[in-house]
């Protein structure tokens, strides 16, 4: 069945939105009648021209004041944009803080506070947090704590704006985009690496941008209505299972 | 020999002959506590001196005798250690299994909690003039009731409520007095994980369980296996004073695996 239209008259942000998980969230957003805008620091790439382009850093703050001013009142604000740096915490430098806590953490806290006393009521956040604030993606240091604090932020202004505002999580797990080809060639054998991840999932594949994109459309719709402050997990099981998989060589 | 934390104390292991049970009688023991070291076969290591019974936690008469067997009229420490592993699918377990497992890890925890508490009680007055202190119950739950192993659903199932049977008594029976906590145990070498390494499910038998071993033990962040001693360890502090505001919860003890998403180490 094709639920298209679910976010018909509803004006949606996503930032980060012209790659990975972001731009299959703009998609889906567009394929269910909602108005989308996106940004992120560079230019819009090959976004649809439906989806009107803001080029703005999450990590200025005074930029996302801006884009606020800018862009005028939403329903739907999703913080999408984020980083990923592949360091333990003994390797990380102060720039890489700047970058990954600026990006993940610092981003996701300067839009929702620009946005939110310019939403309209009811209106729906979703942060993109990660099963790596849950739990350790080895050598991911600053990024896993920099999902964690996304999924505290997302508690707390659940807690302090609700009923106007809703606010929750996806976490997700190991997404088919750039990054997670990133993380595979950290491998000492990334074609191993990548055969022994997909055994760890229940479904027996990476995840798509899709599927994180259609837990964007249920939260941003009306039909979520009682869903707040909550962390849902989009992973094809990889966080239900234990390390031991049959087939794993 | 010096008086232990424990001195004064008696306390009843249930699966009190099994690889953690018996390291946990062994441990109390050693701490002064009196132990009833409680089984389906009459138990006991010579150097332990835990007192031995004969119990089958499924049968409610049983678990009466046994509790009607501690001649000290009270009981400070109950940790129910018994527990069973059908090691197969849902859809491979059959109803009796599914029936069997539950009867002794979770049937098994109520029943012998339930008529325990009166002696728990008893020794919770008995301290009131010295201080005051608490009871302790230790459930077995396991890491295996937040996560799923292949292969052993009913296992799996029978823990998740245990870890939520330890929660709700902890709520009605804390305002007497009685602490209810679960250890969660991960991998301990136990002649239960040589089993579940030499089944099909968990994937041995097309690598070699040697090979099988030293992959699982090298995901731990710690390396190693847990050993029935670091279980007894936990045990041993929840059910001693120290612990005396530890209720409700459930205690993983995995060296690190939970904490860490599951992927090869490269």
């Amino acid at each position: 069945m094709n639920a298209a239209g679910q976010l018909r008259g509803k004006r949606a942000l996503v930032t980060g939105g012209r790659q990975g998980i972001g731009r299959g969230i703009v998609e889906a957003f567009l394929a269910e009648g909602a108005e989308v805008l996106a940004c992120g620091r560079g230019g819009r790439g090959d976004l649809p021209a439906a989806c009107t382009w803001h080029q703005t850093d999450v990590a200025d703050a005074a930029a996302v004041e801006a884009l606020a001013v800018a862009t005028g009142p939403l329903d739907v604000l999703v913080n999408n944009a984020g980083v990923q740096l592949e360091k333990t915490v003994a390797d990380s430098s102060d720039d890489d803080w700047d970058l990954v806590m600026g990006v993940n953490a610092r981003g996701v806290f300067n839009t929702c506070r620009a946005f939110i006393p310019r939403m309209r009521k009811p209106a729906s956040i979703i942060n993109i947090g990660s099963i790596s604030g849950r739990m350790a993606d080895p050598r991911m240091a600053l990024y896993n704590a920099s999902k964690a604090f996304v999924h505290g932020l997302t508690r707390s202004i659940a807690v302090d704006h609700g009923p106007d505002i809703r606010c929750n999580a996806i976490c997700p797990g190991w997404i088919e985009t750039g990054m997670l080809e990133a993380a595979f060639e950290l491998a000492a054998d990334p074609g191993r690496a990548r055969q022994d991840a997909l055994a760890r999932h229940p479904v027996r594949r990476f995840g798509q941008p899709a599927d994180i994109a259609a837990m964007a459309v249920w939260l941003a719709s009306d039909a979520a209505a009682f869903a707040t402050g909550q962390m849902f997990t989009v992973d094809g099981g990889l966080t239900a299972a234990s390390p031991l998989r049959p087939g794993l060589s | 020999m010096s008086a232990g934390a424990l001195a004064g104390r008696v306390a009843l292991v249930t699966g009190g002959r099994g690889g953690i049970g018996r390291a946990v009688c062994a441990r109390l023991a050693r701490e002064g506590a009196t132990v009833y070291a409680a089984d389906l076969d009459e138990c006991g290591a010579p150097d332990d001196a835990p007192r031995p019974l004969t119990l089958d936690v499924t049968d409610e008469d049983s678990v009466r005798a046994a509790i009607d067997a501690v001649s000290e009229r009270r009981l400070d420490i109950l940790v129910n250690a018994a527990g069973i592993e059908i090691e197969k699918t849902a859809e491979d377990t059959s109803l009796e299994e599914w029936n069997r497992s539950f009867a002794v890890n979770v049937t098994g925890t109520f029943l012998a909690s339930k008529h325990a508490l009166p002696l728990m009680r008893a020794a919770v007055a008995a301290r009131a003039g010295a201080g005051g202190g608490t009871a302790s119950i230790v459930n077995f739950g396991s890491y295996d009731g937040f996560i799923a192993d292949p292969g052993l659903a009913a296992y799996c199932a029978t823990k998740g409520a245990v870890h939520a049977l330890t929660r709700a008594m902890a709520c009605d029976h804390g305002p007497e007095g009685i602490r209810v906590n679960a250890v969660c145990p991960g991998y301990i070498d136990t002649p239960m994980l040589q089993s579940f390494f030499n089944g099909e499910g968990s994937g041995g038998a097309g690598r070699g369980i040697g090979a099988l071993r030293q992959a699982v033990r090298n995901i731990h962040p710690m390396r190693s296996y847990g050993t029935p001693e670091d279980v007894a360890g936990l045990v041993n502090w929840l059910a001693g004073d120290e612990a005396r505001y530890a209720s409700g919860q459930l205690w993983v003890l995995d060296g690190g695996l939970t904490a860490q998403v599951q992927q090869m180490r490269p």
